[in-house]
């Protein structure tokens, strides 16, 4: 008897066909990016998403093209962090959607343009949502590839993608998109999130084709709005002992800014509004960094 | 997933498919030999890993729309519908991003020849971002111009 093997096809469907379209696609339509860099984090709650949106706004003030795309399929956060917003309705371009752009120039994706409002949930189109275990995953990594690939992004320099937490998501990511030149890992310097943040870079180095990869130390400190003296708020020196360990070099440290939030709450770019303010500073030394980090030969 | 008509030994093709229905698709294969059919008959989470692929049981005719199973994918009760997403394109419409921009650019620091050689394999439309931010480096490391030596230095400050 016949077996899997000895039959050329499946039947007709073509399922193997379609799904090498679908990597011919995203390769094609990200020709014009330049870089793809994830900015990631095993740990929840150290500021991914306000690295992305300020390291995208710093690119954008050095004279770079920035795209977004938030990777966040279930808590998108970036529509309301860079105040981009869809119309009710619009038609794409062929082949194509295009992407909301904010004012201050960074043309952003995310899951939040095809939800009802902002108290909607993300639900799957199924008979139940519960038991989705087997299949909830699978349409998540869908959702992200078209979030990447469907998207007119036109030329960039770099494309952002921020991913949510949990040391699963780059490999994802890895799984749906094209290439990854580089990462930037967000850590904050607690004992608690460096220990997570370095599992998740090591899973990385020691199982993907190893991109260029980078620590961002957020919440480094706390820097005075009068006098612009920095307090620390976790012992100091413990991010750079992981960076040697690792490999990696410390990107940026950045402090903490109650501004930083308020920016994100109104959608508004917190380095527009106060570039001379330590974070911003620090930020566009990031920018600088990755730069030099993926460009210089 | 193929199918095998046991008797004939002949590999089934595909006939029809039919659904989703209440989260159940219903594919239907032919023997080419004998004519014998037989359906398979999916579960709702069987049902949403083939959705999920973003592949058409039974063959594509036409491209993927553009956002197909984000759109297509989500409840109805979570879906904005048929819209797409914003259609903008080109610059920011910001009047001040280019005074901004301008604002952050720097005076060219001197370099090498040697450097700018290193420098030309980077496309044009990237070269000048790149080179400002090899400047603003250079400059906080005490260097008077950007020299080959200052590059190295960056890539190993990089770990590279």
């Amino acid at each position: 008897m016949k077996t899997w093997r000895d039959i050329a096809t499946d039947g007709g469907s073509d399922v193997a066909g379609q799904v090498a379209e679908q990597a011919d696609r995203l390769a094609e339509r990200l020709r014009g990016v330049r870089h793809i860099v994830a900015v990631m984090s095993g740990k929840g709650g150290v500021g991914k998403s306000t690295v992305t949106v300020n390291l995208a706004a710093a690119l954008i003030r050095a004279g770079g093209r920035v795209g977004i795309v938030d990777g966040d399929i279930n808590g998108p956060s970036l529509a309301r962090m860079t105040g981009a917003r869809a119309p009710a309705s619009s038609s794409p371009a062929e082949g194509t959607a295009a992407a909301p752009e904010t004012i201050w120039g960074a043309r952003v994706m995310s899951m939040a343009f095809f939800l009802r409002d902002e108290t909607t949930p993300v639900a799957w189109d199924a008979p139940s949502q519960s038991g989705g275990a087997a299949w909830r995953g699978l349409r998540e990594a869908a959702a992200l590839r078209e979030l990447i690939s469907d998207v007119e992004w036109g030329e960039l320099d770099m494309l952002l993608v921020d991913l949510p937490p949990g040391s699963d998501r780059f490999p994802t990511l890895a799984d749906v998109a094209p290439r990854i030149d580089a990462v930037v890992a967000v850590t904050i310097p607690s004992a608690v999130s460096l220990e997570v943040v370095g599992r998740s870079v090591r899973l990385i180095q020691e199982h993907f084709d190893a991109p260029s990869m980078g620590l961002v130390e957020n919440m480094a400190s706390r820097a005075c709005p009068h006098c612009g003296e920095e307090d620390p708020l976790y012992p100091v020196g413990r991010t750079e002992p992981l960076a040697n360990a690792l490999g990696v070099p410390v990107l940026a440290r950045i402090p903490f800014d109650p501004a930083l939030g308020a920016a994100a709450d109104r959608g508004q770019s917190y380095i527009r509004e106060y570039p001379d303010r330590p974070a911003a500073r620090a930020f566009a030394e990031l920018a600088d960094r990755l730069q030099l980090l993926l460009e210089v030969p | 997933m193929k199918f095998l008509c046991v008797e004939c030994n002949e590999a089934m093709g595909l006939d029809e498919t039919l659904g989703p229905d209440q989260g159940s698709m219903t594919v239907i294969f032919g023997c080419p030999a004998c004519g014998r059919r037989t359906a398979m008959l999916t579960n709702a989470s069987e049902t949403q890993v083939v959705r999920s692929l973003g592949v058409k049981i039974g063959g594509r005719g036409a491209s993927a729309e553009p956002m197909e199973g984000i759109r297509n994918g989500l409840a109805a009760a979570s879906s904005i519908g048929a819209s797409a997403p914003a259609s903008h394109g080109g610059a920011s419409k910001c009047p001040f991003t280019g005074m901004v921009n301008e604002a952050f650019e720097r005076s060219g620091m001197p370099w090498t020849e040697g450097a700018i050689q290193r420098m030309e394999n980077i496309p044009a439309s990237a070269r000048r971002m790149v080179m400002q931010s090899v400047e603003r480096y250079a400059e906080a490391e005490g260097y008077a111009e950007v020299t080959e030596s200052a590059l190295n230095q960056a890539r190993r400050s990089m770990g590279m």
